[in-house]
């Protein structure tokens, strides 16, 4: 893998804190004396951020669609009728 | 909206859904209140479920039942005495400045590369393997699918910086 993604790679172990004590360690030094490491590893969580985002806008969307189409059975929309009469 | 016609969630659904709009009746609220309350619920059930974090001690429907009464009381702050569920910030707004940054970010993001935003969310949101994922996109083998998410991620990162930089 070219070495800008095994960083990548790094990054995204010391986020979802799968380092080591030891790596966590040595990281964290890198970390305070590189400003353009603390700056792409601060980029990353934005991402992860993002994804989280689109994920659940996408599953929100997934569920909604499922009780539109629960709605479209007579015996569920009754249901929910006589409920909220 | 395709949905896959097996899909268990559909069937917990019908069968949890009505309980839980009679328990908001009860309680006082509409029906818009109760259906946002239970996709939260439902939310954070899927959520947990895909990180292999969820502890049922009873049905699901029970659990989805439980969780979607502390959302509704939540919502409305009838509840700041119950301890949330873990995973309850599914539900919770973010500080409005951030969650308006997001949004731009996130739809600058959806125009320049859906097929990488699908594959991230498959990796870190599904918790899909990467054999399964491989399989999903195309790839090789888990070696490709595995440096494709890197560079997604990537892409990701430097969109990010390119639209801060514009903002700026």
């Amino acid at each position: 893998m070219r070495s800008d993604l095994n960083e990548i790679a790094q990054i995204d172990q010391y986020l979802f804190r799968q380092f080591s004590e030891e790596e966590g360690k040595r990281f964290e030094a890198r970390l305070s004396m590189n400003d353009a490491l603390a700056e792409k590893v601060e980029a990353q969580r934005l991402a992860h951020r993002l994804i989280r985002l689109y994920s659940r806008k996408k599953e929100r969307g997934r569920i909604e669609g499922i009780y539109q189409q629960l709605l479209e059975e007579p015996a569920f929309a009754h249901q929910l009728k006589t409920i909220f009469i | 909206m395709t949905l896959e016609y097996d899909d268990p969630i559909i069937e917990l659904y019908r069968e949890s859904f009505p309980d839980f709009a009679r328990m908001v009746r009860r309680m006082g609220g509409s029906l818009e209140e109760a259906k946002d309350s239970f996709h939260d619920a439902l939310l954070i059930y899927l959520e947990k479920g895909k990180a292999g974090k969820l502890q049922l001690h009873s049905s699901p429907r029970a659990y989805l039942l439980g969780t979607a009464k502390i959302c509704w009381l939540h919502a409305q702050k009838k509840g700041a005495m119950l301890s949330l569920p873990e995973g309850f910030e599914a539900a919770t707004p973010e500080d409005p400045d951030t969650e308006e940054r997001e949004k731009k970010l996130l739809d600058s993001l959806q125009k320049s590369g859906k097929k990488c935003l699908e594959l991230l969310k498959a990796f870190y949101y599904d918790h899909c393997s990467m054999d399964h994922i491989a399989g999903r996109f195309g790839f090789k083998g888990r070696r490709s699918a595995t440096v494709q998410k890197y560079k997604c991620l990537e892409k990701v990162r430097k969109e990010i910086k390119i639209t801060e930089i514009y903002a700026q």
